[in-house]
């Protein structure tokens, strides 16, 4: 009788791995509607005084920033991008392994790493003024671009060589081709990597945490630093907040964007 | 279509040449291609047809040479603008749109009014007999509808020339089969101008007006489908194109009538040839096995070769046999029979093959001509 043994084990490592992931998060949420000021669990009796203080501009201000940030971040990353992987894939060119470690490179590199250098670098250039969202968006591209290039590399590796020389022989010029062919075939990954890149800036708190100023700070950040305080289950509510509202968009974007959505749109309608 | 006549050849390559790093892939080709005519380039594959193909279409540019089509110089045109309907080895469809669309992509490009575009696909659809399917996508076709999309939005653009990279690879035997000849049809009651690659050599046997042999990046004949079979220009044509008997020979004096005799290692041999040979050339007799009958000992018909042969073996091949023989010097040959019912020849058995003097074909040894003298 193995099989129902292995199988139990299964169940058993499966269901471990989920109150793990799972708990922590809803032990969270739960405390977020303590009544008390100390985050008991179970709760205390409930309240919803700490989601209140949560939608005060002290948070409100700092969690729209980074949504902002995220954005841009996500938009900047893919207009840079999508012609590196577009190069990469087509063409040699003087300097391209260079120019590819450089940009993959990042990924190896610990972000307080890159924070610290963006900093330092800021400063000596004379740039200091430039702290706040023009250097994290900086720094946020640098991060999200091997994720971005990687992800729509991967998906323009998946094109027919041949679609697309069937195409310009059809008439369509290399733009046209660009538009017509590589870039809708593209799709999925295109968007695969604006999702990560935005995902990535809105977690970002290493490099946030040296190019930030007082008046743009990301919501991450501003936890940082209230955590050195002490502990309000407002961070609770933040912390859901800052869980919910970038899977939402995500969610959003899937549908918009439709990765994955393609390939059953293949198999679909008959 | 400027300078564009129609008394020019559809395709003219004078002197292609394309090396990549050291390796030369196409050498100093020549090739005409006439209005309407339906020519292929056939040869193993790094033989350079492909690469010949992606020069026409402007995929590759040339090392040297020159490219025209309809009279007009292209070697220096981007593909988008040669005017070419190209139909791939893997069809090459787009993915991401339905059949109508594919084939409607070409003129698009063209900026065609959409209710002209409208008709024209409709005709195109109904032309490879796919009207119905219009809204489906390309992985919802089968493999033969999808060859059928790829050739509709190849013709629907009305190009001069149509360029077809092994399209019928990727089929089963019967839809190769049947879409070679939907093909032809196609093609002649179009008229157009078609260079076709293949390494098959039955699809070129059936479906060419010309076919080029192709060989190291030359050609190594260009002719007629009989041509090809019936009088290769060397061993290389001999062997690719069907299997045949080659044995080695010598002229063994003056031509009378037509006919030349011959010193071989079976025996002495007689052909009929227009042109005389030189004294003295090292000679590879190309007899085809079908054209190698077995007879018993003595009762070859007059003014046939006739040379005596010891059966090896015989396999059984539904409508024919394939008989092993031995000639007189030791070396291996064989024959094809029709199995006509009576299994008459027996291991062991020793006859005489016998064959017409128009039914072997001289090839200079090493050479790539016909061992005709100059």
């Amino acid at each position: 009788m193995r099989r129902p043994v292995s199988y139990l084990a299964l169940l058993a490592a499966v269901a471990l791995i989920y109150l793990f992931m799972l708990g922590p998060i809803l032990i969270t949420a739960v405390v977020s509607f303590n009544r008390s000021d100390r985050s008991y669990f179970p709760p205390r009796g409930l309240s919803l005084h700490w989601w209140g203080a949560a939608f005060t501009p002290q948070w409100t201000g700092a969690f729209v920033f980074s949504l902002e940030l995220a954005a841009l971040s996500a938009i900047a990353t893919t207009i840079a991008g999508l012609p590196l992987a577009l190069a990469f894939r087509s063409y040699e060119f003087p300097g391209k392994a260079a120019i590819q470690a450089m940009t993959l490179g990042p990924l190896v590199l610990p972000s307080l790493v890159t924070g610290i250098a963006l900093l330092q670098f800021l400063t000596l250039a004379g740039l200091g003024s430039w702290i706040g969202l023009p250097a994290l968006l900086i720094g946020h591209v640098v991060i999200c671009l091997p994720f971005s290039v990687r992800t729509i590399a991967i998906s323009l590796a998946s094109i027919p060589v041949s679609a697309e020389l069937a195409a310009a022989s059809l008439g369509a010029s290399p733009g046209a081709v660009l538009r017509e062919i590589t870039l809708p075939l593209a799709r999925s990954g295109v968007g695969a990597g604006m999702i990560f890149a935005f995902i990535s800036s809105f977690d970002d708190v290493n490099l946030a945490l040296f190019v930030s100023s007082p008046r743009q700070t990301p919501i991450t950040v501003q936890i940082m630093q209230f955590l050195e305080f002490g502990f309000s289950p407002t961070l609770a509510a933040l912390s859901i907040l800052s869980m919910l509202v970038p899977l939402a968009l995500v969610a959003l974007c899937g549908r918009v964007v439709g990765i994955g959505g393609y390939l059953q749109q293949e198999q679909g309608h008959a | 279509m400027p300078e564009g006549r129609m008394s020019e050849a559809a395709l003219e390559l004078r002197g292609l040449e394309k090396r990549f790093g050291a390796q030369t892939a196409v050498a100093a080709i020549d090739l005409q291609v006439q209005q309407g005519e339906f020519v292929t380039l056939l040869g193993p594959s790094g033989c350079g047809k492909t690469t010949t193909l992606n020069m026409i279409a402007g995929f590759i540019t040339p090392d040297a040479g020159s490219i025209r089509l309809g009279g007009r110089a292209v070697e220096n045109l981007p593909p988008h603008r040669r005017d070419l309907g190209i139909v791939f080895q893997d069809y090459a469809l787009f993915p991401h749109r339905n059949a109508a669309e594919n084939v409607a992509f070409g003129l698009r490009m063209r900026k065609l009014a959409k209710t002209e575009i409208a008709a024209r696909v409709a005709d195109a659809l109904r032309m490879v007999r796919l009207d119905g399917l219009d809204k489906r996508r390309p992985l919802q076709l089968s493999g033969g509808q999808r060859q059928r999309v790829a050739l509709a939005r190849a013709l629907v653009i009305r190009p001069a020339l149509l360029l077809l990279d092994e399209p019928l690879s990727n089929l089963d035997l019967k839809l190769r089969e049947e879409m070679r000849s939907e093909i032809s049809t196609l093609q002649r009651r179009l008229g157009i101008a078609t260079v076709f690659v293949t390494h098959d050599q039955d699809e070129a046997l059936t479906m060419s007006d010309r076919i080029a042999v192709m060989r190291q990046g030359r050609i190594e004949q260009i002719g007629t489908a009989r041509d090809i079979y019936e009088r290769p220009a060397s061993v290389f044509v001999a062997t690719f194109i069907g299997s045949t008997n080659l044995v080695r020979a010598k002229p063994a004096g003056p031509p009378s009538e037509g006919l030349v005799p011959l010193a071989t290692a079976a025996g002495p041999a007689i052909l009929r040839l227009d042109r005389p040979l030189a004294a003295g050339a090292d000679l590879l007799l190309a007899i085809r096995p079908e054209r190698l009958q077995l007879t018993p000992t003595g009762t070859a018909p007059d003014g046939s070769t006739a040379w005596p042969v010891r059966i090896e073996g015989v396999t059984y091949l539904g409508g024919r046999l394939e008989i092993a023989l031995r000639l007189a010097d030791g070396s291996p040959a064989t024959a094809h029979a029709m199995n006509l019912g009576a299994m008459a020849w027996q291991p062991g058995h020793v006859a005489d093959a016998w064959f017409r003097p128009d039914d072997a074909w001289p090839i200079l040894d090493g050479g790539a001509s016909d061992g005709a003298a100059p």
